[in-house]
């Protein structure tokens, strides 16, 4: 009895501290603590070989031996330190800070200084661990925090094998936290992670980072006031050649004399040694007393350079401001088809003030113009979406489409009177766009009366020919006549749908399992073969069923709008760009296309979950009145679904705006595109216009729609 | 004259909800169907108004069978049997206005009121009807605005606006506290007994029954199971209500001279 509730107090045993110290978890199974001992086990081993096994997956450095070697040294030497640690630790809690808040201060205290003892000491640890050489190939933080870690864990688990006891569970924290730091290295693994290089590299971006964050120098147009005169040069100078006319120098304003004006140009070997062309002397006066003078050299091809290692090139022009220099014509590399006198020009240039003059700068206009293109982008998808995915949204909210119900024969014959109505449909739509002249002349208006023609005919034939057929098997036609019309119409349905199947499922299957041609081949064969099925199937789902029941033709739609538009939802937009692309060319259509095709799906998918969510109770209040369907969703579904409506409309248009930016990457159009090339000119100043504008915009964007959409939900 | 017909109802789980229930109702009568909860009381009456298309039996209202009535037909049908809710079912988001004027979606041009054009007449008919109910304030309230009593009564409106020859109320008062119950069924006689308008109504407490039924009906399990005169509830006991009712028999203990 006592002993159960009061149990015998623990004693430490060194000898299982001592087990442990040679194989972790030894002491613990040896206690009788088996799990335990085996979790130490598996989770110091674990440890040892991930670190291990990350250090050695430098790519230059594949070897594990010496991998091994070096974070067993290391393990030594942490070890040896965080004795050193738990000792000092010990020590300053036994003597100074004796109370249980303070030790639990110092406790702390001495974590961190741990850690940062072991960073700072990291590089004379490796220092002995490595050579010189292989330093620089292993991923050193992680074998030095690696083995740090293992023997924190060795130590600790010499420190629990002494108490451990048979009923101890297992440690759980320590699992959870070796795991966590499994995950971490192996995540950092995987997704290459690199400090080292991100440190290392980062000054090579930085440059280019200042062009992207403060790009506006790009953005606007400077007056350069510039004191600046220019000489022409012949080069190279054929015999007989005289050159241009040699200029005079002025009483006002800036002048440069150079002689002579024709001259040979300076030749670079294969070595890079130079042989020099003709020495220039140039004379210049009329400039600023004092500011340095800049010689720059501009080839026939209209490229100005400054001519380095060729003389003098700074000359500060004297009290009077003037100045003289010499100068090699410099190299150039003349193209070998150029003909004529080749005619270099030198400027001699002192900058002055770069006046600001408030005009925007030809890229800055551009970029305005492509980030103006992009939101139109991005709102005529959504427009055009919410337009097109409205109706689609209700054809697949299974809460209306329940109600959408007709007996078999109905539903029979109008899908009859569908076919021949779409088909009636085109016809009339077909000659209509031929009398407008085509598609070409007229696209929208032979757009539109093809939609409205097909559409309007399916629906009116379908209704038409369902009534009638509904008519005549209730009240004119004998019951079997009915019945077997009924069995023969859904055969032709089945027919259908299974051919289709069959042929889908030859090009589907057989070009993967055999070749093309054998799909092609047997696509007849399984179409027939799937009509036949589908006609046998549903031709007794026929048989059993009365030509008079009901079936909720709602649920065919809902079911076919709904997982066509998950399918479409569920691929990329950035997909659909590369498909519009390969469809409409590189440009804003295409990201338009893509945007538009994405946003129907989501939309509709978004609506109609709305819809879902309604009350029924004013559908039946209102449908109770005597309403027909479009009054009851006026007023019983349309002011329930509105305000969510606008909320997730505003939301996609927000999305669209993003999108479209990401779409221009690929050959959408818009500002993206823009981004991409200056990106891959080089052209960082002007791609961070672009950025920035992004960003802007963006901004502004979420502000408003957030403001907007907090107005009406 | 309302002849219902060896009624079943079945749901798709195949539950079944009414099992071969036949009463008739005769012009102007109250009659109130009592019954414990999932009895069948709310399939009962949305089967009337075909809101629920019943599984068999036929229900015969001035010689037009219900159940057979083609979707056209069945809209003319709706538009004189007004209905209202235990939840009210008003708009939320739209005005009382609004609310009240889809009463008039049956007879209104179907385009016109799309764009919610309602003629004048409409207009004042519905001002009347709150008028009538006791809110002719509320009219440009949004509906989501008012109290629980006040949402009935322009429920009432909204049948009103109909011109009902018969009114189903599925337990109209049971969202109520037991003053504003007294106040809402008295507007149901006031109109039953001024405009001779048929009410069938459902009901959980035995004092209300008993103050306003010409005739109960009571359902246990989809079947008809008690069927009285006026004269015969006055007299019913306590003992013998809860033995058609169940355990969940109540009384309010609230008459109409309370308030
Ligand atoms: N839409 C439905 N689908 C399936 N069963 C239903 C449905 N509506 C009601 N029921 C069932 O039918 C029975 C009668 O319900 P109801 O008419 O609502 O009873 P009451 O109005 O008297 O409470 C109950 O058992 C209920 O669970
Ligand atoms: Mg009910």
């Amino acid at each position: 009895m006592t002993e159960l509730i009061d149990p015998a107090p623990k004693v430490r045993s060194y000898l299982q501290s001592f087990l442990s110290l040679l194989i972790p978890g030894l002491g613990q199974a040896v206690a009788g603590a088996i799990s335990r001992g085996l979790i130490i086990l598996a989770s110091i081993l674990t440890f040892s070989g991930l670190t291990i096994w990350t250090a050695a997956q430098r790519p230059r450095f594949p070897d594990y031996g010496l991998t091994a070697r070096a974070f067993l040294i290391l393990l030594g030497e942490t070890a040896a330190l965080l004795l050193f640690i738990i000792a000092a630790y010990y020590l300053v809690t036994r003597t100074v800070a004796r109370k249980p808040t303070t030790r639990a201060a110092v406790q702390t205290g001495f974590i961190i200084l741990g850690i940062l003892l072991i960073a700072l000491a990291q590089q004379s640890l490796l220092n002995t661990a490595l050579s010189a050489d292989d330093q620089s190939n292993v991923y050193g933080i992680t074998l030095v925090f690696g083995a740090a870690l293992t023997a924190a864990m060795w130590l600790w688990n010499i420190s629990d094998a002494g108490w451990v006891r048979e009923d101890d569970a297992p440690s759980m924290n320590g699992l959870v936290f070796l795991s966590l730091a499994a995950l971490i290295i192996l995540g950092s693994r995987v997704t290459q992670v690199d400090l080292p290089k991100a440190v290392r590299e980062y000054r090579d971006t930085e440059i280019i980072l200042r062009q992207i964050v403060w790009p506006w120098e790009a953005a606007f147009v400077y007056e350069e006031n510039n004191v600046e005169a220019e000489a022409k040069i012949q080069a190279p100078c054929p015999p007989g050649a005289t050159g241009p006319e040699v200029n005079e120098p002025k009483d006002k304003g800036p002048w440069v004399v150079v002689s002579p004006t024709c001259g040979d140009l300076s030749e670079r070997g294969t070595m890079g040694a130079i042989d020099f062309g003709t020495e220039l002397t140039i004379t210049g006066g009329g400039f600023v007393p004092g500011q340095t003078v800049n010689i720059r050299w501009e080839n026939p091809i209209g490229n100005a350079f400054k001519p380095r290692g060729f003389g003098d090139t700074e000359i500060p022009a004297s009290g009077e401001g003037t100045f003289e220099t010499k100068l090699f014509i410099p190299d150039a590399t003349i193209s070998s088809t150029a003909q004529g006198d080749q005619i270099h020009r030198l400027i001699a240039i002192q900058t002055g003030e770069r006046e600001f003059t408030g005009k925007l700068s030809q890229d800055m206009k551009l970029a305005l113009q492509q980030m103006l293109v992009t939101i139109m982008m991005g709102m005529m998808a959504t427009l055009v979406g919410v337009v097109l995915s409205i109706p689609l949204s209700f054809l697949s909210a299974r809460n209306l489409m329940g109600s959408l119900k007709s007996t078999l024969q109905a539903f029979v014959g109008g899908v009859f009177g569908l076919v021949a109505g779409a088909w009636l449909g085109s016809m009339i739509a077909g000659l209509i766009a031929s009398a407008l002249g085509g598609l070409e002349k007229y696209p929208l208006l032979t757009f539109g009366s093809y939609i409205i023609f097909v559409l309007g005919g399916a629906l009116l034939f379908y209704r038409l020919a369902g009534a009638s057929l509904d008519w005549l098997g209730k009240r004119a036609l004998p019951a079997v006549v009915a019945r077997l019309i009924t069995i023969i119409g859904l055969a032709a349905v089945g027919a259908t749908i299974g051919y289709g199947l069959g042929i889908g499922f030859s090009y589907g299957i057989f070009s993967i399992t055999h070749t093309a041609e054998f799909a092609e081949e047997m696509a007849p064969r399984t179409g027939a073969i799937g009509a036949a099925v589908g006609a046998l199937l549903i031709a007794y789902y026929g048989y059993r069923r009365q030509p008079t029941d009901e079936i909720t033709t709602g649920n065919f739609i809902y079911v076919i709008v709904r997982v066509t538009l998950n399918i479409i939802r569920s691929i990329e937009p950035l997909i659909w760009a590369i498909i519009g692309i390969i469809w409409v060319g590189p440009g804003p259509f295409a990201g338009f296309i893509a945007l538009t095709i994405h946003t129907i799906a989501a939309l509709g998918k978004l609506y109609s979950e709305a819809i879902e969510s309604i009350d029924p109770g004013p559908i039946e209040a209102v449908q109770s009145t005597g309403a027909d369907r479009l009054q009851t969703i006026r007023y019983a579904v349309v002011p329930q679904i509105l305000p969510p409506f606008i909320a997730f409309t505003i939301y996609r248009w927000d999305i669209n705006v993003r999108l479209s930016t990401i779409i221009g990457l690929v050959g959408g159009g818009g500002i993206g595109f823009l981004l991409i090339q200056w990106i891959r000119l080089f052209q960082y100043e002007q791609a961070g216009i672009a950025v920035w504008l992004i960003t802007i915009t963006v901004a502004a964007l979420d502000f408003v729609s957030a403001e907007i959409r907090g107005r009406f939900v | 004259m309302l002849k219902i017909e060896n009624l079943t109802k079945i749901y798709e789980d195949g539950t079944v909800a009414l099992k071969d229930v036949s009463f008739t109702v005769e012009e102007g009568e109250f009659l109130v169907v009592i019954g414990l909860s999932g009895s069948g009381k709310s399939t009962l009456l949305r089967c009337i108004n075909r809101l629920i298309d019943p599984t068999e039996g036929k229900i015969i209202w001035n010689d037009i069978d219900i159940t057979e009535a083609s979707e056209g037909d069945l809209r003319r049908i709706r538009r004189s049997i007004g209905m209202i809710f235990q939840q009210f079912n008003l708009v939320d988001r739209s005005s009382v206005m609004t609310n009240v004027l889809t009463g008039r979606c049956g007879y209104v041009n179907p385009i016109w009121s799309l764009i919610n054009y309602f003629p004048r007449k409409d207009r004042e008919r519905a001002l009347n009807a709150l008028e009538r109910v006791g809110i002719p304030d509320k009219a440009d309230n949004r509906a989501d605005a008012l109290s629980g009593g006040q949402k009935q009564r322009v429920g009432i409106a909204r049948a009103l606006m109909q011109e009902p020859k018969m009114l189903l109320a599925d337990e109209p008062v049971a969202s109520l506290d037991p003053v504003l119950a007294h106040s809402i069924l008295g507007y149901l006689e006031k109109l039953n007994q001024e405009d001779a308008i048929t009410v069938l109504c459902s009901l959980h407490y035995l004092d209300l029954v008993q103050r306003y039924a010409t005739r109960v009906i009571g359902l246990r399990e989809g079947r008809i199971i008690y069927e009285g005169s006026r004269d015969d509830i006055r007299q019913l006991t306590d003992e013998q209500f809860k033995q058609i009712y169940g355990e969940e028999a109540q009384r309010l203990n609230v008459g109409p001279e309370d308030f």
